[in-house]
């Protein structure tokens, strides 16, 4: 356990000088990109992983989020740290409004439930003067590398540790998984269902919400199809399926090592574009059929394996009368 | 005489076109425990899921410690007291033996380090203690229903509804169930409890309550009941002429 804490320390310490060691914005620009789909899957897993809803309209937080800055920075001429904290509290506002009927469905019925309110939201966003329709948004410039990539590092990076506190320390990551496994059992315990799924839900949505603020700010310009597609969703979600749901270090690993994927193939292999999507969709198509469990769950069931079987067996039928032979 | 614990009155719910539990009533002192026996489909479980808040009724009132909980969620009545367990176990399957308790100890203890020290209390008293990091999945089916037990105890609760906690046990496991049914009521809690093996209901229940097509066709102590020729009937069926 400690072992895993020094790593995570490492990490964000290795991240942190990132800056000052290479140069190239490029490159700062690729990375503070990758740090952002780390923010996207781990918030996705909050919800599909630890509590058992698949929701397949998270990219919807993620672009609320960016066009209430754009905005808010427009219209009002807010400064974007105002705006940063307000985007994240609509994102709230809106899983509070969309999960009070959805919660209540279960599985693929969810899965399609969110999958249309996001695309809901795409279509007012294309529809409305004010959100520029299909011309999407600009926003007032600030070319500034190094801030943007401190910027979404220390957001990733607090977002990482509050879900780490609440989901791996607190009672709440308990409860969850409560839920996901049996919400009958859950609801003899005393526990509340309907308002712990909410809870998580809103959970999940505002960080969403916040990165999405980040993002447009950062690129500038917004458009339904960018920040209210459907790739955000379904990249976050490859992203936390791959790396190994139910984990917040699983997805993490995942967005890193596809969004690299993905980064190589656009800058190195351009001729080979065309074969970018069906390389991807041949590795996660054998990802999800050979490793279920995704990389970190692969990965930490082996060294469970490997931990019990330097351990001496425990010798059970002389204390336990007879339970293990029904 | 003081209150009753739990009082069912004329308690009506159906299914459709069907009276799954049709006007039954009957009450619980503190401390006794209670069997709750009838053919099956006689909707012993259904009464199980009325009383527990599954389901409202569709007439009559519950009332337990005085206070009318008809119709109340599930998850309010684990709190003032009703523990229950289910017939076809329910255990959190992804998590160990421990978790499991421990998320049940949050109803009354909601800081994790009180309610993890109180899950090891309660798996002592269960004899799962040493399973306890195991996952939940990897019990045996005596295991599994140990832990059903243990998750309902862990609410502490003044009255335990057991529904078929012995069934499918071998003998030697369903005596373990039996004494710790036993010393449960010792430590005062009340129990109503649904089993199929009669020597079990027959053994440990102060009083017996027999359900046949959603009614209650008996009422009284074991003994009395067995005699009862309306509930042999409604077990053998009707002798012949």
């Amino acid at each position: 356990m400690s072992r895993k804490y020094l790593l995570l320390i490492l990490a964000f310490g290795i991240l942190l000088a990132v800056p000052s060691v290479i140069q190239d914005t490029f490159f700062l620009r690729i990375i503070t990109e990758a740090i952002l789909w780390i923010g996207l899957a781990i918030s996705w897993d909050v919800l599909a992983g630890y509590t058992g809803y698949l929701n397949f309209g998270h990219g919807a937080f993620f672009g609320v989020g960016a066009y209430t800055t754009a905005l808010l920075m427009n219209l009002c001429g807010c400064p974007f740290f105002v705006a940063l904290p307000v985007a994240g509290v609509v994102a709230g506002i809106v899983a509070l409004i969309a999960g009070i009927p959805t919660l209540r469905l279960k599985g693929a019925y969810f899965a399609i439930a969110t999958w249309a309110l996001a695309r809901a939201v795409q279509q007012v966003a294309l529809v409305m003067d004010i959100t520029g329709g299909p011309d999407g948004m600009r926003l007032p410039t600030y070319l500034h590398p190094g801030f943007f990539y401190y910027l979404m590092l220390g957001v990733v990076a607090g977002i990482f540790a509050l879900y780490w506190f609440l989901l791996e320390k607190a009672p709440f990551g308990l409860k969850v998984k409560a839920i996901r496994e049996d919400d009958q059992s859950a609801m003899s315990l005393g526990l509340n269902p309907t308002k712990i799924k909410l809870q998580a839900f809103i959970l999940s949505a505002i960080p969403a919400g916040i990165l999405g603020a980040i993002y447009a700010y950062w690129i500038t310009y917004i458009d339904p199809a960018s920040v209210l597609g459907d790739l955000v969703t379904d990249q976050a979600v490859v992203m936390a399926v791959f790396g190994g749901l139910g984990t917040l270090i699983g997805p993490a690993i995942g967005a890193i090592i596809i969004f690299s994927f993905k980064t190589y193939f656009w800058a190195y292999l351009s001729n080979y574009q065309v074969l970018y999507l069906i390389i991807l969709g041949g590795v996660i198509a054998a990802g999800v059929v050979f490793l279920p469990n995704g990389i970190w769950g692969t990965i930490s069931g082996y060294l469970q394996t490997r931990r019990t079987l330097k351990q001496e067996p425990v010798v059970q039928e002389k204390t336990d009368k007879g339970a293990h032979h029904v | 005489m003081s209150e009753p614990l739990l009082q069912v009155n004329a308690v009506t719910k159906t299914f459709g076109g069907l009276h799954a539990v049709f006007q039954v009533s009957f009450q619980m002192n503190s401390g006794e425990i209670i069997g709750l026996i009838g053919p099956n489909g006689a909707g012993k479980t259904t009464l199980f899921n009325v009383i527990s808040g599954f389901y409202a009724p569709n007439k009559g009132q519950i009332h337990f410690k005085g206070q009318d909980i008809s119709g109340k969620p599930p998850y309010k009545l684990a709190v003032l007291g009703i523990g229950r367990t289910f017939q076809v176990v329910k255990p959190f399957a992804g998590l160990t033996v421990l978790e499991n308790v421990i998320i049940a100890s949050f109803a009354k203890h909601p800081k994790r380090r009180q309610a993890e020290q109180h899950a090891w209390k309660i798996l002592e008293t269960t004899g799962l203690a040493d399973r306890a990091n195991a996952q939940a999945s990897s019990l045996t089916l005596a295991g599994r229903k140990r832990l059903e037990v243990s998750k309902a105890l862990a609410l502490e609760p003044t009255l335990l509804l057991l529904d078929e906690v012995v069934a499918g046990l071998n003998p030697t496991e369903a005596d373990r169930t039996i004494e710790l049914i036993l010393s449960l009521r010792n430590m005062g809690i009340t129990i109503l409890i649904v089993e199929h093996i009669m020597r079990v209901i027959m053994n440990i229940s102060d009083r017996v309550v027999v359900l046949n097509f959603g009614q209650k066709i008996a009422e009284g102590i074991p003994r009395d009941v067995a005699m009862d020729s309306g509930v042999i009937q409604a077990y053998l069926g009707e002798a012949p002429l």
